[in-house]
């Protein structure tokens, strides 16, 4: 019984540094918006580590389930908010639209895509993303290129109190839910069968089918979990709380590679890398938005080339390797 | 009458259909070439550069200075893009690339993407985010079914030149069939002597020296879109022609492109008959469902085994 608890023992920090997040924000006045985005920016790492930190896949169009997710909510409020009977379900009718969309793309790209391997692989995730967009745009789907906007059909639906509620309290809320269940799932993962699979298949693939792990297996559960993770995020911290969608605004690579970001300055394949990467991620684009609005971008992409190249393996990855052998060991992952 | 009309009209959809496949070669020829680059580097070092679209944009902005600042015609620019492209792609191999050789792909397609959104961050500071164009008055030359403005003409035997000279460059000369052994085995041409370090880094600036000339001609095809951030969708497109034409090929690629152009005016032509639906990216779409499909059936490419 020890042994399953103990192995759980490295998300005490995650969840610590949650709770300290949630805290200071419900408490602080004003500090609300910023630690929302601290979250939606853990949240995005953490998921997108689960499939790409554990097999070295790169998905470099991650971004299209959390588009998706964000269509499945705008769908769900902008569609059915004038069945006044279902009252707050459009919530839940939304993030179930959110997860279906992503699962059906995330099946499609699994059964299609995780063929393909290295760069091949990043393409066509790249391809797929932006294909999807512009047929959005093209076919006129669900509003074409003017999107929907939905943020009236919420107020009407459930009264402008709820409403309010709802996006400036339960949609970030919901983000701090979905990164800490990321982590507990990143966590399970890393300590099952699953982790090992996914760890064989990173180091060699090849060789881990020749010695009978079922690798496309592993790699879709990872893949959908991933995915629908991704696409909670974007129900809640885009299409709830922003009340409105536009396909240009949504399917942007940006946020993917704000993803890898987040998880590389943390360290990949770690548990408590998104969370460390996520924090300084978030607050230094916050802090250089404030002081040198317009510049961040100027600023990040000479950063984002020193770190990949001087410090590879992360904050937590170079934590790990001096605390080994240490009584903290077991606390860091 | 009703069926003179319908046939006049048919009539019509052809000639349009005829004159804007006309145009699509010609930026087909132009496409292909800007992609000859990213196939050159995807083949030498295996990096695929996701900043791609951002060195075309490079070079238009390099026409778009000599043309308006000093005068001086694109012909002039081709030889100016090159070297600095070629400079450009010295210095990021030597200061990034280079470390980056045996790394998994996660860095290599985010080191080149912080290199593209470091480009286009350059580009908005000292240009401005505004749209720009400039004319070259060269002529038109009027055929039956269309009219088509000399400088693309000329941007078309421009591109064909430069693929000629690279296909003898890397064919018959020294250096070039040691690129081509690099390509088709690194280790082997280790072992036969040859300084890989040096022809990666070689390889590295020609892919992107070519990438930024490729830049000059496309801006024969774009009166008014020079723009810090008119790259992404070109190396979108690159991509798809990369693939279309196995990746590693950098001829692939260029008939590839000729195809892609093909296919792609082709395919807004007819969409534009459709009602109800946007042309423009209903056909940047079907290029990327084209992507995808290819590298599921055969990702060596038209031309590969």
């Amino acid at each position: 019984m020890k042994n399953t608890i103990s192995k759980y023992y490295p998300l005490i920090p995650v969840f610590i540094a949650y709770l300290i997040m949630f805290l200071i924000g419900f408490s602080v006045p004003g500090m609300w918006q910023m630690v929302a985005l601290l979250a939606f920016y853990c949240a995005l790492g953490q998921s997108w580590n689960i499939f790409m930190g554990m097999t070295g896949y790169v998905d470099f169009g991650y971004v299209t389930f959390i588009a998706l997710g964000t269509y499945g909510m705008s769908l769900g409020i902008s569609y059915l908010y004038h069945f006044e009977w279902l009252g707050i379900g459009i919530i839940f009718i939304g993030i179930l639209l959110a997860l279906f969309l992503a699962s059906l793309s995330a099946l499609l790209e699994a059964f299609i895509a995780l063929r393909l391997r290295g760069a091949y692989f990043a393409i066509a995730c790249i391809g797929i993303n932006e294909g999807l967009r512009y047929f959005i745009e093209g076919a006129k789907l669900w509003g074409g290129s003017e999107g929907l906007i939905f943020s009236g059909a919420l107020m009407q639906a459930l009264g402008r109190e709820v409403a309010n509620q709802l996006t400036t309290f339960w949609a970030d809320f919901s983000v701090f839910i979905i990164a800490a269940l990321a982590a507990f799932l990143n966590m399970h993962y890393m300590r099952s069968k699953i982790g090992y699979a996914l760890t064989a298949v990173r180091e060699d693939e090849d060789a881990a089918k020749v010695m009978g792990i079922n690798t496309t297996k592993y790699k879709t559960i990872a893949f959908l979990t991933s995915g629908l993770l991704g696409a909670g995020v974007g129900a809640m911290a885009w299409g709830l709380k922003l009340g409105y969608v536009y396909p240009g605004d949504v399917f942007v690579i940006h946020y993917t590679v704000e993803g890898i970001v987040v998880v590389l300055l943390g360290g990949a394949g770690t548990l408590m890398g998104p969370v460390v990467g996520g924090l300084i991620y978030g607050l230094s684009k916050y802090w250089l938005a404030i002081i040198m609005p317009g510049f961040q971008l100027l600023i990040f992409a000479p950063i984002i080339i020193i770190i990949i190249v001087a410090f590879p393996e992360g904050v937590i990855g170079l934590l790990k390797s001096r605390l080994r052998g240490t009584k903290y060991k077991m606390f860091i992952e | 009458m009703v069926s003179s009309q319908l046939a006049n009209r048919e009539s019509m959809i052809f000639t349009l259909l005829a004159g804007n496949l006309a145009h699509g070669l010609l930026l087909g020829g132009v496409y292909g070439m800007a992609t000859m680059g990213l196939s050159l580097i995807f083949g030498v070092i295996n990096v695929v550069n996701v900043g791609h679209g951002q060195f075309i944009m490079v070079g238009a902005f390099i026409t778009l200075t000599m043309f308006t600042a000093l005068g001086l015609s694109p012909v002039v620019s081709i030889p100016v893009a090159l070297i600095l492209g070629m400079a450009l792609g010295f210095f990021f191999f030597y200061t990034v690339m280079r470390r980056l050789i045996r790394a998994p792909e996660l860095t290599t397609l985010l080191a080149t993407f912080a290199i593209g959104i470091l480009l286009e961050e350059i580009a908005k500071l000292i240009f401005g985010a505004d749209f720009r164009g400039y004319n070259w008055g060269v002529g038109k030359i009027t055929l039956p079914i269309t009219t088509i403005p000399m400088s693309k003409v000329y941007a078309f035997i421009g591109s064909i030149v430069i693929a000629l000279f690279l296909y003898f460059w890397l064919s018959k000369t020294r250096l070039g069939t040691t690129i081509r052994a690099v390509i088709e085995d690194n280790e082997g041409a280790k072992v036969c002597g040859v300084n890989v370090g040096w022809i990666y880094a070689l390889s590295f600036a020609i892919g992107i020296g070519l990438t930024v000339m490729s830049g000059v001609l496309l801006t024969m095809f774009i009166p008014v879109g020079i723009n810090p951030y008119m790259g992404g969708v070109y190396t979108l497109k690159a991509f798809v022609i990369a693939v279309l034409g196995g990746l590693t090929s950098p001829y692939g690629a260029f008939f590839a492109g000729l195809i892609f152009g093909l296919i792609e005016n082709g395919a807004y032509t007819l969409f534009a008959l459709i009602p109800g639906v946007a042309p423009f990216p209903l056909t940047i779409s079907l290029a990327f469902w084209m992507l995808f499909f290819l590298l599921l059936v055969k990702p060596t490419g038209i031309l590969g085994k």
